[in-house]
């Protein structure tokens, strides 16, 4: 039997960063040039985690010298792009104001923001409108952010997973966490004065498109939910938890990067789905499938499909481009494949699908300008904030400024918490030492996939309603409740497969709360018994927090 | 079943080990051959393959069930 170690000594820490993609190296290398100890958990390793572990190509931003003095136009274009909805204005408007201060500093520090000895502004755009997504070349951006994080003294502890955010008096004081690298867990206990959480996205909520492949998924599944499911713990609001989102790419293999590839999705007879291209370029592709973000579904299931996308009309210069990209946000894997089964772009239509939903930026946790959630102290950026959305670069503009808070409150706090005293540290201690300690029960994976067929069912993408919704939040309950009272792990690596399982649940179980409350159809929460869209929510949020240990749900106005 | 990894080629230097994001190779002895423990929990990212000094020594199999659907154009 494997069993736990502690290490008895506590870490102190001016501000734990939990999560090193880059959303946490950005605040890394902000605040680390601060004189404040600065530690970075990570899961697996800085280099190459997360979302952005293999690159991008696209990075969100308001360049004046291209977009002219006038930041409205550019502001309106954002809050209506492919990742507009449910934002909060006044992060929105700062994210742009401070995008060209983080693109200069990429540029500077050895990730190539013109790559085309231009600001090049391709794709990702309406035609006739402002084009707002810078195209650069990101395959080296992990390994860049990483050595400007060491350099400004910030200190990495990869393969390091934090698990449970400690507070006191509404405060953050600390934080439990594990290294995983060898087979036996290492619990390490965080004195800390601030924290940020910056995990991404929750992935694995929802069955795949390949059954029994729970990890053919087009993010990073070992992003899942822990920062929401942390600040919710924690005491910390959530937002928009209710809006499923889902992905679109090539069937079967799930990958981003569907708005990389440059052609016209056409039906099985040839005809163009949309209106918008009839011969695409690097500057405007075919965009049908942001505008009727379930038209792959749709066709198939009516008949009509299926979807291929068609770059045979491309001029050889742009299918270039289109293959630079797709190297650059890290889609060799799939280049690789195509190359060595002879499937050539210029020759060969490739189906497209819609990919199963997941919670990423919009949904998640609830933050202000300095990127503080209503625990003081707690701070949330990247792909698990609530009310902000601009993916990538949005993390890297939010990290920065959560760097920069975070930073300006740890000055002002005098001393540590002796948290390692705290009762609930002894207790999440043996609630983890009985996972490895059990002799027979079920794994990660069953719980994960039991999960998985719930969330499907009873909160899915066809229908929702009353009766579903309840049912669902019943099963959940009880699912979560074996799952905590009989999980097994033989080791370090499954026993962080338990706790991620247990942290989907409780997203779940979030979901669920907020779905009910949600007594609309809206995008793509499609309530059966609410089968229209409420004017009188169009510009209201829904939050939920624990209140005396119970879920809290609140209407808001957006900011 | 990805990754495989060519035992002649490798150097067993544990860069894989180390960067893979989901740990697939987790377990593996240090300057020992890789083993490939979570081959279900590879998400094909490419990034054990592009992180190898030794070219060759990884390649990437995708599974059956990941493959591209597609047909000619004309």
């Amino acid at each position: 039997m494997t069993m736990i170690e502690i290490d008895k000594e506590p870490i102190d820490v001016d501000f734990l960063i939990v999560g090193g993609g880059i959303a946490g190296l950005m605040a890394a290398i902000q605040s680390a040039q601060q004189s404040i100890r600065v530690i970075v958990a990570e899961k697996a390793n800085t280099k190459r985690s997360g979302s952005g572990a293999t690159g991008n190509d696209h990075f969100c931003c308001y360049i004046p010298e291209v977009h002219g003095e006038d930041i409205e136009p550019i502001l309106w274009e954002d809050l209506h792009s492919l990742h507009g909805d449910f934002q909060d204005e006044t992060l929105a408007r700062l994210f742009l104001e401070e995008s060209f201060d983080r693109v200069k500093d990429w540029d500077r520090w050895g990730i190539s923001m013109k790559p085309k000895g231009h600001w090049d502004f391709s794709g990702h755009a309406y035609p006739g409108r402002p084009r707002i997504f810078l195209k650069y070349a990101g395959h080296n951006q992990k390994e860049v952010l990483t050595r400007e994080a060491k350099k400004h003294g910030a200190e990495l502890m990869n393969h390091t997973i934090i698990t449970e955010v400690i507070t006191q008096d509404g405060a953050v004081v600390g934080a439990v966490g594990m290294s995983v690298k060898e087979d036996r867990p290492l619990v390490r206990i965080f004195r800390a004065k601030c924290i940020l959480l910056a995990t991404g996205s929750a992935t694995r909520l929802y069955p795949t498109s390949t059954p029994g492949w729970m990890f053919n998924i087009p993010f990073c599944p070992s992003c899942n939910g822990s920062g929401r499911a942390m600040a919710y713990r924690a005491g910390a609001k959530l937002v928009n938890m209710e809006m499923p989102n889902r992905h679109a790419g090539p069937k079967y293999l799930a990958r981003c990067g569907k708005a990389t590839w440059i052609g016209v999705y056409r039906d099985p007879h040839g005809e163009a789905i949309g209106p918008f291209v009839k011969r695409p370029t690097k500057e405007l592709g075919d965009i049908t499938a942001d505008v009727w973000n379930t038209v792959f579904t749709d066709k198939f299931k009516s008949g009509e499909g299926p979807i291929y996308i068609d770059c045979t009309q491309v001029a050889q210069e742009d299918i270039d481009y289109m293959l630079w990209g797709l190297v650059e946000e890290g889609n060799t894997a799939m280049l690789d494949y195509m190359a060595a089964e002879g499937i050539d772009v210029r020759k060969h239509r490739v189906e497209f699908r819609q990919y199963e939903p997941f919670l990423i930026g919009s949904r998640g946790i609830e933050i202000n300008t300095r990127a503080e959630t209503n625990v003081s102290g707690l701070y949330a950026a990247g792909d698990e904030v609530g009310n902000f959305r601009a993916d990538l670069s949005g993390a890297a503009i939010y990290g920065w400024i959560s760097g920069k808070s975070a930073a300006d409150r740890a000055k002002e706090i005098a001393g540590f918490t002796p948290v390692e005293k705290m009762g609930f540290v002894e207790e999440r201690i043996r609630f983890y030492s009985s996972i490895l300690e059990r002799d027979s029960g079920p794994t990660w994976k069953e719980a994960n996939l039991a999960l998985q067929q719930i969330m499907g069912d009873y909160a899915g993408m066809d229908v929702r309603s009353e009766t579903l919704l309840n049912a669902g939040l019943t099963y959940l309950r009880l699912l979560k409740n074996k799952a905590h009272d009989t999980l097994t792990a033989d080791n370090a690596h499954n026993l962080m497969r338990c706790l991620e399982t247990l942290d989907l649940m409780d997203c779940g179980e979030v979901i669920f709360h907020a779905a009910l409350e949600r007594k609309e159809t809206r995008a793509m929460h499609k309530r059966s018994d609410y089968p229209f869209t409420n004017p009188l929510l169009s510009d209201m949020f829904l939050t939920i927090c624990l209140d005396d240990g119970k879920p809290h749900l609140e209407w808001r106005e957006k900011r | 079943m990805p990754p495989i990894i060519d035992e002649e080629t490798c150097t067993h230097c544990g860069t894989c080990v180390d960067m893979c994001t989901e740990d697939v190779f987790f377990g593996s002895e240090k300057e020992q051959l890789p083993q490939v423990t979570y081959p279900n929990e590879c998400v094909y990212c490419n990034a054990c393959v592009e992180e190898c000094p030794a070219e060759g020594a990884i390649y990437l199999r995708l599974p059956l069930p990941m493959m591209l659907m597609y047909k000619p154009a004309r």
